[in-house]
């Protein structure tokens, strides 16, 4: 079980996760961020720290957002486990899916 | 260099390495336990000692640190050797035993190890510039106050322990500047309003661009985000408070067989390595759920599995604690 970043984030990219995340397994994408599905210890410091509440822990995601736990995992397809984020830095790149909330580009 | 001679070795003061050292004690080993945390309790010290946890058998809700507190006096029972602030680097294996190595030196011999090291070892997160100041006006911890009693001392973070340093570094600083990059503090509403009445100078949202001063630090030079207005502020004293990041760190190199960073275990909590078990948060087999309560269960079934190999009169049993009273 673990937390998921939905697109609430895209374009917000506010980072307070990421100080908060004990295992540094949250990951800088282009337009959003993405937790790493086998790094996250489900510790749950990041879901109140997020100003814009993207973050959702996977059972409680909303049913509009369910598909964010796969995007989530989807997007660590090419990357791995780097088990770290602060090695990896801003990836530059996203899920096609990280687009804001109700479309858009 | 010290040596300690005991019968087991436990790596990680959480909740499982506390219970794991109360279980030995009853079987009657000697007991040392390693954390490179300066508390004890692992996990629940470093980030939720003020949260409530309603898992725990027997206690409807209670809160980390209690449940932290009631662990180190029942541990206390089996009179550990507690080695807090030094972590476990290396780790040597013969016939006779295993041999942990800290980070200090301190060599601890024992008949078999019990490793509950949780998710790893915690480091304090590295501010991104200025990092060669470190150990020269750069700072993650305040040991003791008076340390920068008359310092300019400038505070980086935004969740309860840079509140918490600010507040607790104001009344003997000569200033307190913190510094966040964001406009919102992540702490506690009534630190954050004490914070909002005090002498502390609050930047927000800024971030630190730059750490000045030879051979010492001397100034910091913050950046506004987004904007880039930049404020240049004496400071011989910069205490970075960006949180906690753990790695398993050596223990990735001690031979152990490895899943997704946690060490595979068998039904006795046995690991590939003679007289190595593992228990808690860092065990891994197939079924495997990371509670609290779950990691109790391990500790014990570990420490009862290892009695024989501390002492071959010793079986598997424990008997009932409350018969021992």
């Amino acid at each position: 079980m673990v937390y998921v970043v939905t697109d609430a984030c895209v374009d917000v990219q506010d980072r307070s996760c990421v100080e908060e995340c004990p295992v540094d397994c949250i990951y800088e994408g282009d337009r959003m961020m993405y937790i790493h599905p086998d790094e996250c210890v489900d510790c749950g410091r990041c879901e109140p720290a997020c100003p814009v509440m993207s973050i959702f822990h996977e059972e409680d995601l909303p049913a509009e957002a369910t598909r964010f736990a796969e995007i989530n995992a989807e997007f660590f397809a090419d990357l791995g486990s780097p088990g770290g984020a602060r090695k990896v830095g801003r990836t530059g790149s996203d899920h096609p899916a990280a687009v804001p909330p109700g479309g858009g580009s | 260099m010290t040596v300690h001679d005991v019968d087991l070795v436990i790596v990680g003061a959480g909740p499982s390495g506390l219970y794991g050292a109360y279980c030995a004690g009853f079987r009657g080993m000697s007991v040392a336990v390693i954390d490179s945390l300066p508390e004890p309790g692992g996990q629940i010290s470093a980030l939720y000692p003020e949260k409530d946890i309603f898992d725990v058998a027997g206690f409807p809700a209670v809160k980390g640190q209690r449940l932290v507190d009631e662990l180190v006096a029942q541990a206390a029972q089996a009179d550990p050797l507690l080695l807090l602030g030094e972590s476990a680097c290396e780790l040597l294996h013969d016939e006779e035993g295993v041999e942990v190595v800290t980070d200090v030196g301190t060599r601890v011999r024992a008949k078999a190890m019990l490793l509950t090291g949780g998710i790893g070892t915690f480091t304090p997160r590295e501010l991104p510039v200025g990092e060669e100041y470190l150990g020269r006006g750069l700072r993650y911890f305040v040991r003791r106050l008076d340390e920068v009693a008359g310092h300019d001392v400038v505070v980086v973070g935004g969740g309860d322990s840079a509140v918490d340093w600010a507040l607790a570094l104001e009344p003997l600083a000569r200033s307190v500047t913190l510094v966040h990059r964001r406009p919102l503090f992540r702490a506690h509403e009534r630190s954050v309003a004490t914070l909002h009445a005090s002498s502390v100078r609050v930047l927000t949202p800024y971030e630190v661009a730059e750490i000045g001063g030879d051979p010492l630090v001397g100034e910091v030079v913050v950046e506004k985000v987004k904007e880039g207005d930049r404020v240049t502020l004496p400071a011989q004293t910069v205490v970075a408070a960006l949180g906690f990041i753990a790695d398993l760190g050596p223990v990735q190199k001690w031979g152990l067989e490895l899943r997704k960073r946690h060490v595979l275990v068998d039904r006795s909590m046995r690991t590939n390595l003679p007289r190595v078990f593992a228990a808690g948060d860092i065990s891994d087999y197939d079924g495997k759920v990371r509670l609290i309560s779950v990691g109790f269960g391990e500790a014990a079934a570990a420490v009862n599995n290892l009695a024989p190999l501390v002492n071959p009169a010793l079986g598997t049993t424990p008997g009932h604690s409350s018969d021992a009273a």
